[in-house]
């Protein structure tokens, strides 16, 4: 998994873990994930024989109970089993036209002095996993929820040529700042909706600058959405258009000096990907739910669709903790700004949140700005379809674990839990 | 059948066969059907690839401290379930499956118990719910939580002394009534035994009654009402059956089965299948954390139950006063069963057992209701009096029923 040290609590975790996998020996029944798992069940076992906790006992029952002595632990049990979408490659897979995802076919190409940027989307109906051992019936662009991520430059020509695999008809509507009312991916508008087998070349001209969003814009709209047709649209700022037209990229009102106006297309080289200034570690975060049991209210809450997929695989609650296979921290390099782009794809509730713990952050709300509209904030709300960009400066954080979830405990705790580990 | 007819060749050879043959001939057809429709499948233009909807109970919950939770599950369905997540109060949380080979997978009408450690606050109810691999969500609420006592020595202990004060000791107090009532004129006497009778008509009512509750939280596998209504018929039947037998032993002259002894004695076990149900009740009260049993409520009980003493005697009011050893059998038959039902109510409760314990008492008691008319009713059928006696025995026990709420 990975080489680093987590200090006392990973020498402890890698000890138990060596004991068991070295005494289940040659066992090929034996997977990493049951020996992992207990390795948990030791660890629980080891404290309650440390805290001395009380035996407890079970009416009618021959159970030797390990009564964690603790308050046990939240979140999701096991481990993922279905490895067809990797939320952790998708934080930091975009799809530019030049290069991306395997799964999607794209091309970048010029046309009337315009960059196009070219990309293969088909609506399937597919299964996905959104907590371990539970699976969800989902409608996904390209097979993934969230849909593949896009990214163009300002000014950009994004074409589109959508297949609908599915069963339902679907569009696709993007949240930009679109001329043309045929390509705005709702019923009433150019082709439609498009039936199974029908398909549809979208153009939309990449503007404002921004993080975006798309989503099938069919009815009933709740649906569609929170089945899983929706994915994050990024367009790169372009340093030209900033340097001509400052004022447009500022959520100030003070004067426009020469300095700022350079610091404005600095920031803008920093974004755009087509330059070699930018050396954020860029992370894309949809936050999204899911209703299994049709009561309009989601049993799991997430980013990027995985309860719990950036927690932790272990934990005694003690400060140990251990990282699983699919359930694990996203490493971030401290010396490097992190740069979230953040989507809120929630159905059910009207808003989410972004919530840093030991850190302060800028926020950008739309990314249309290319100066913070809050400054020094660890908390931002979102409602529905808003989304923003989020500069994270760890720097001088020491190495180790930072928690961030939503601030609406209950998302928290039914999967909107995540931590970043600062290396 | 016996008489010689042409025909008997036929029916010593039914089609030709021997008899043994004749009678296993439509199994092995329907055999031979079950395998042709396995090995073709004619219904496969049915199969639409759904599947039956996962049924799943969660019966009851334990606490057996207050850092755990214990959910007993019961899968209904025809499919096998996986118990993917545990939900406490909008949360997921740790857990173990227990009892279900290992792993989260429950066969079809299987029951397991999940595990959750969580530290509960005594009094504030919990939200629980399991996620199963295909997201549906089986809840129960757990109300008012308090620690289940579990099993010690101490608590069988206390139990019997509960069982010994609550069934026992009134049955033995109410027995004491024999020479009384043996120097009763006749038709006292049936007044004794029809009040006796409405004595047990209310034990059956209201232990029918009780069964029918339970029921609902039995889970749907064992079709709890349909398991009350088996239970009652069949205890009902089991009791005439062995009271068929003895009137046929009574008319091939044999003594010892006439008399009013034989009553009493069935009287004996419909009170002690009763009183069985009764502590059972108490026992998992006890172990659900439900009751603390005060000095008030087995009060309660022994005035409930003192009447229970009569019923059981009333019948050898009119023969020889049997031997001492008959009536301590007879009462302890009728009394001690609370003790049992108090232990097994604490150790083993389910619902789906506590049902059905009470419906085997309403059949045993509803047939000694019956046995006790023949004994009241004349050529004239069953006087005002005795009618009136019925009545005061149902008043008198709803009277002091209202005293053992539990």
């Amino acid at each position: 998994m990975t080489s680093h040290d987590y200090g006392a609590a990973g020498r402890l975790t890698a000890a138990l873990e060596s004991r068991l996998v070295s005494g289940l020996g040659g066992d090929a029944g034996v997977t990493r994930r049951a020996v992992l798992g207990a390795v948990g069940v030791a660890g629980g076992a080891g404290l309650a024989g440390v805290g001395g906790g009380t035996e407890a006992q079970y009416a009618g029952g021959d159970h030797e109970e390990e009564d964690h002595g603790t308050h046990g632990n939240f979140g999701a049990v096991g481990e993922y089993a279905d490895r067809n979408f990797d939320p952790h490659a998708y934080l930091r897979q975009f799809n530019t036209g030049r290069d991306g995802q395997s799964t999607v076919e794209q091309r970048v190409y010029e046309e009337d002095g315009r960059t196009v940027r070219e990309f293969d989307l088909v609506a399937v109906d597919t299964t996905i996993a959104i907590a371990p051992g539970v699976e969800f019936e989902a409608w996904a662009y390209n097979g993934q929820v969230p849909g593949p991520t896009l990214r163009a430059v300002e000014g950009d020509l994004v074409r589109v040529n959508f297949l609908n695999a599915g069963r339902h008809a679907h569009t696709i509507h993007p949240h930009l700042r679109n001329l043309n009312p045929a390509m705005d991916g709702v019923p009433t508008n150019g082709p439609g909706v498009l039936d199974q087998g029908e398909s549809f070349t979208y153009e939309w001209i990449a503007q404002p600058a921004g993080v975006h969003f798309y989503h099938c814009h069919s009815l009933p709209l709740k649906e569609h959405i929170h089945r899983g047709l929706y994915g994050a649209l990024i367009v790169d700022p372009d340093p030209e258009r900033v340097r001509e037209n400052p004022r447009a990229y500022t959520a100030s009102e003070g004067p426009m000096t020469d300095e700022f106006r350079e610091e404005l297309v600095a920031r803008a080289r920093s974004r755009n990907h087509e330059y070699d200034d930018g050396d954020a570690d860029e992370l894309v975060m949809v936050m999204n739910g899911f209703d299994t049991n049709f009561d309009g209210d989601n049993e799991v809450y997430a980013v990027n669709t995985r309860a719990f997929a950036y927690g932790v695989g272990d934990t005694d609650g003690k400060g140990d903790w251990a990282a699983g296979e699919t359930k694990r921290p996203i490493q971030v390099d401290g010396q490097r700004p992190v740069r979230v782009y953040l989507v809120n794809a929630i159905e059910f509730d009207p808003i989410n949140s972004f919530h840093t713990h030991s850190q302060f952050f800028d926020y950008y709300d739309h990314g249309t700005t290319l100066t913070p509209t809050h400054r020094t904030v660890d908390t931002v709300m979102q409602c529905q379809a808003q989304r923003g960009i989020i500069e994270l400066d760890y720097s001088d954080h020491e190495p180790g674990l930072y928690m961030f979830h939503a601030h609406q405990s209950e998302f928290a705790e039914l999967g909107w839990m995540s931590f970043f580990e600062v290396v | 059948m016996a008489d010689a007819t042409p025909e008997t060749t036929a029916t010593d050879r039914p089609l030709g066969l021997p008899r043994w043959a004749a009678a296993l001939l439509p199994l092995v057809l329907l055999g031979v059907l079950a395998a042709a429709f396995v090995v073709t499948a004619p219904l496969a233009a049915l199969d639409t690839g759904g599947g039956a909807l996962p049924d799943v109970t969660v019966s009851h919950a334990t606490l057996p401290g207050e850092g755990t939770l214990v959910l007993h599950v019961t899968n209904n369905g025809p499919d096998a379930v996986t118990v993917s997540q545990v939900l406490v109060d909008d949360a997921y949380w740790d857990f173990q499956v227990r009892g279900a080979g290992g792993d989260a997978t429950l066969a079809p009408g299987q029951s397991a118990q999940v595990a959750v450690p969580y530290h509960w606050n005594p009094g504030w109810d919990l939200e629980t719910a399991l996620v199963l691999a295909d997201g549906t969500t089986i809840g129960h609420t757990v109300v008012a939580p308090a620690t289940s006592p579990g099993l010690t020595a101490g608590l069988l202990w206390t139990l019997a002394v509960v069982g010994v004060f609550v069934g026992v000791i009134p049955v033995a107090l109410g027995m004491l009534w024999f020479p009384f009532i043996q120097s009763m004129r006749r038709s006292s006497l049936n007044a004794v035994l029809a009040f006796s009778a409405g004595v047990l008509a209310f034990l059956a009512v209201d232990a029918g009654v009780e069964a029918l509750e339970l029921a609902e939280s039995v889970p749907g596998y064992y079709e709890g009402p349909i398991l009350v209504v088996v239970g009652v018929v069949g205890s009902l039947l089991l009791v005439q059956s062995v009271s068929a037998w003895r009137r046929g032993r009574a008319a091939a002259g044999d003594e010892r089965a006439t008399g009013g002894l034989w009553v009493a004695w069935l009287v004996a076990v419909g009170i002690g299948l009763h009183n069985l149900a009764e502590g059972l009740a108490i026992g998992s009260s006890f172990a659900l954390g439900r009751v603390s049993l005060g000095a008030f409520l087995v009060l309660g009980f022994m005035l409930h139950n003192v009447t229970e003493g009569p019923a059981v005697i009333a019948p050898l009011a009119d023969g020889e006063r049997p031997r001492l050893r008959q009536f301590v059998g007879l009462g302890l038959v009728a009394g001690a069963p609370v003790i049992v039902g108090g232990w097994i109510g604490a150790l083993a409760f389910t619902p789906t057992l506590g049902a059905l314990f009470l419906a085997v008492g309403v059949g045993a008691i509803l047939q000694v209701v019956w046995e006790l008319r023949g004994m009241i009713a004349t050529d004239a059928g069953v006087s005002a009096g005795a009618i009136l006696a019925f009545l005061g025995g149902l008043a008198v026990m709803y009277a002091t029923d209202l005293f053992v709420a539990l």
